[in-house]
């Protein structure tokens, strides 16, 4: 079971998973090595039966094997919202079905008992942020609900919890953090987008097309010589527009469901986006200026 | 991250359950200055600052060592000046902990009125206190374990309860390795540190506390602040900038670095006193009460200069040596100079990395002993075009009183009119990564990441048939690996072997919210699915003293016989 998708995955794929691994195995002895032929070990049930003098160790989260299995995203779509909402979850804690305002949002937070709910891997980041899978979402109040989900996630508000729920504290604000950062901008975005589809996007792939190289070392000699702030800056809104324009590429073809073109435009917003000037650069000038007197 | 023989009062340990059945302990907050110290407590519905016996909110931070028994600035009676003339006080530790010889900023101490002696091969300084004509050899950790014994004491009083949790605040600029010797300094004093809280970070979250109070019902976010925090003490200059909403602040940025008022004073006595620092080379008896009082004369002049525009400096500093001067702002300032745009340069890099302009910002706070110096006032309001600082914020007790407002909130206490109804999302202040590549510095988690955060990058082996690898891990912004700051190391043995470049290493960090880091290196073959060896994991840092010699020692043990490199990028 635990072979049949890791076996489409590279090696290098399992390899990237070790963070997820982390994140989903269980509580260890502190300075253990983790050893994966080991049975499973639940995290104990009751409060008691570990004992944890300070909140400084690790934790863990169940199944240790499960990060083999974490390739299963590649092929996740995201679920519609009906669907998330008929999934019939309950609170881990006292057993409460999500309210009617709650069964519109995920279900990480209950609100009866004000218990945080373990992480379901299932719901996608555009859930988390209640928004609608697709690429347009930049006047969505993006990080106001961040900081909403943070205030009821955050590992800091649940310190004299059970360890069970500073776990999942532990481990949902993790994934907003994740969230937020990845909607946050339109490269990642589209990025996340095409992996929910299925398509994976190498961004280390090196460019191919002469042409695209060309260009590409012309942007970088151009960003190396320029003196000036102007020509920066003119660099800079070049840049602007030339991600916007594939930005623009990749959401008609992300809608029309042509994922190669999709990619494609994705791998143009990678280079242009790691030829833009540094801000440091850019803002060297800016520095002059704003030193007194 | 205390270490086990130091762990007191392990007995009394509960558990988090536990702790939630009965009332509450609410952590106080502490904030351990170089110069100064204050303690304050969530009282139920507002923070207060604890008085000791004198009725001072503000205790100087010093121990004094006499026969058997220190005695520290909280409890002592009013500080001699005698005493602090005669050798046998010591201070500024928060300058000196986790710092070893090779140290510039320990070099910069050595004219200090008591023992620090430097030998320059990365280990502690010597540091000794005169007693009775003798060097009585002490530690930072000692002396702030003292000083935090007497502060304990002093708010167990006057709490009537014992207290075991305390949010401390600490300097931007400190390494993992120099949050450890705080904790182990609070682990002597029988304390539990719940939090170590950047100090611009206190303030942050004091500041979402106001921005809260002041609109409580504006919980959705479209009302976002952005304010910039500069706070510059005896001992250090910290930058934040922190965007708050609905009570909840994101740090976005933090710089730091170790000036502050001490410099500013080293170089107002070396302006007074040319080549003093050569004159008191010898700490002699003689030479130690020079030194005092040239200091205290030149401190009470800068503190002089912040309302007048010149000063007198008249002391007699025996041995027929006098200075009598008169000293202007302009000269304080001019001497100075190259503090004052250092200050500056760090906000300014404090606002790129928060990518934040200078417009977008709703308030500027400034706190910090040095902020009553005109012209460290003059350096934030100038970046910000003359805008007027925030007002309402004691300058001075604003990171203790954020420190007792996080003691509240991390103790899980609630407050009816939701004044506790706050978070600080916090961010790395230093990059961490491993050497690779040679003797290069490669960041996994980079400066300013959002904690909790993970990171994980691939390596591979840099030899034919390499079985071991070392993961040395690193702290700061070098681009060399020696340029950082080591927090440890670690072997993976029991690599199949294979050719160069095949085996592939996987190198993960972790850092939790409560800032614990943890470090995993796995191993994977081409073909195989499952790691090669198991995972190890490794909480960081390791190293203790000495880490000045780790790096050298292990160079000349390994060479690059268990190097790693970056995964080339594939065609």
């Amino acid at each position: 079971m635990l072979h049949k998708s890791a076996s489409t995955m590279s090696n290098r794929k399992l390899c990237m998973t070790l963070s997820n691994f982390l994140r989903r195995t269980t509580l260890f002895p502190q300075n253990s090595t983790l050893n994966l032929s080991s049975p499973q070990i639940k995290l104990s049930s009751s409060p008691f039966e570990i004992q944890i003098p300070n909140f400084h160790k690790p934790t863990f989260y169940d199944n240790s094997l499960e990060f083999l299995r974490f390739s299963g995203e590649r092929s996740w779509c995201s679920k519609s919202a009906e669907k998330l909402q008929s999934s019939g979850s309950r609170c881990w804690n006292c057993d409460a079905v999500p309210t009617a305002s709650e069964s519109a949002a995920p279900f990480l937070f209950c609100e009866s008992c004000q218990c945080i709910q373990p992480v379901d891997y299932s719901i996608d980041y555009f859930q988390i942020f209640g928004l609608e899978k697709k690429y347009d979402i930049e006047d969505n109040n993006l990080e106001g609900k961040y900081k909403d989900w943070q205030k009821k996630l955050h590992p800091d508000l649940v310190h004299s919890k059970s360890q069970k729920e500073r776990d999942f504290a532990a481990e949902q604000s993790a994934r907003v953090i994740d969230a937020y950062r990845t909607l946050r901008t339109p490269l990642s975005r589209g990025i996340y987008m095409l992996k929910l589809d299925g398509v994976e996007v190498d961004e280390e792939q090196t460019i191919s097309d002469p042409e695209l190289l060309a260009e590409i070392m012309d942007i970088r000699e151009e960003v190396e010589e320029a003196t000036n702030s102007e020509t920066l800056n003119h660099i800079l809104s070049q840049m602007q527009e030339k991600m916007q324009t594939w930005s623009t590429a990749f959401a008609d073809a992300f809608q029309s469901q042509k994922f190669e073109e999709a990619k494609t435009s994705i791998q143009r917003m990678t280079y242009y986006s790691r030829a833009t000037p540094a801000r440091d650069e850019s803002m060297k000038p800016e520095k002059e200026r704003l030193k007194p007197g | 991250m205390a270490e086990p023989a130091y762990t007191v009062a392990s007995d009394s340990e509960t558990t988090g359950e536990e702790k939630s059945s009965a009332f509450p302990e609410i952590a106080i907050g502490v904030d351990i200055g170089t110069s100064q110290c204050s303690v304050a407590v969530w009282n139920g519905s507002q923070v207060e600052l604890l008085k000791n016996t004198r009725n001072q909110k503000m205790m100087r931070s010093y121990v004094t060592f006499k026969e058997d028994i220190p005695s520290g600035g909280v409890s002592s009676q009013l500080l001699h000046e005698h005493d602090l003339l005669s050798g046998s006080t010591i201070f500024n530790m928060k300058r000196l902990i986790g710092r070893v010889d090779t140290d510039p900023v320990v070099h910069a101490s050595k004219n200090l009125p008591f023992l620090v002696q430097t030998l320059d091969i990365g280990v502690r300084p010597f540091i000794a206190a005169l007693v009775n004509n003798m060097w009585r050899s002490t530690t930072p950790e000692e002396v702030l374990a003292i000083f935090l014994v007497e502060l304990r004491a002093m708010a167990e009083a006057q709490l009537k309860r014992p207290i075991r949790d305390v949010v401390l605040t600490v300097p931007v600029s400190f390494s993992r390795f120099q949050l450890t010797r705080i904790e182990r300094a609070c682990a002597m004093a029988g304390l539990h540190v719940l939090r170590l809280m950047p100090e611009p970070t206190a303030v942050a979250l004091l500041y979402g506390q106001h921005q809260q109070q002041a609109s409580p019902d504006n919980t959705d976010s479209g009302s976002e602040k952005i304010a910039l925090i500069f706070n510059m003490g005896a001992g250090y200059c910290d930058v934040a900038v922190t965007a708050t909403a609905g009570g909840v602040s994101q740090i976005k940025a933090l710089a730091g670095c170790t000036i502050g008022g001490e410099d500013l004073l080293q170089n107002m006595m070396c302006h007074l006193l040319p080549g003093s620092q050569s004159l008191f080379k010898n700490h002699g008896v003689k030479e130690i009460k020079s030194m005092g009082l040239l200091r205290v004369a030149t401190q009470d002049a800068i503190h002089r200069l912040s309302s007048q525009t010149n000063v007198q400096v008249d002391v007699d500093l025996g041995d027929g040596l006098k200075i009598c001067k008169v000293i202007d702002r302009e000269e304080f300032e001019e001497v100075n100079k190259s503090l004052f745009e250092k200050c500056e340069s760090l906000i300014i890099q404090c606002l790129q990395d928060a990518k934040v302009e200078v417009e977008d910002v709703s308030d500027v706070i400034i706190v910090g002993g040095c902020s009553l110096i005109p012209k460290v006032k003059n350096v934030v309001t100038n970046i910000f075009k003359g805008k007027e600082p925030y007002k309402g914020m004691n300058p001075l007790e604003a990171a203790v009183c954020g420190a007792a407002v996080e003691g509240a909130v991390a103790s899980g206490i609630n407050d009816p009119f939701g004044n506790l109804d706050l978070l600080t999302i916090q961010a790395t202040p230093h990059a961490i990564g491993i050497r690779a590549n040679g003797n290069n510095f490669i960041p996994l988690i980079p400066r300013n990441s959002t904690m909790p955060a993970r990171k994980d990058v691939v390596f591979t082996t840099t030899h034919d048939n390499q079985t071991e690898a070392l993961i040395i891990v690193y702290e700061g912004e070098g681009k060399k690996a020696e340029e950082n700051n080591m927090l440890g190391y670690f072997k993976i043995s029991g690599i199949p072997r294979a050719a160069k470049g095949v085996p592939e290493i996987n190198v993960c960090m972790d850092i939790d919210a409560a800032n614990v880091l943890r470090v995993l290196a796995g191993v994977v073959m081409p073909g195989c699915r499952q790691p090669a060896i198991p995972v190890m994991e490794v909480r960081m840092p390791t190293v203790d003293d000495g880490h000045g010699w780790c790096t050298e020692a292990l160079n000349r043990s390994y060479g690059g016989r268990l190097d790693l490199v970056t995964v080339e990028k594939k065609a």
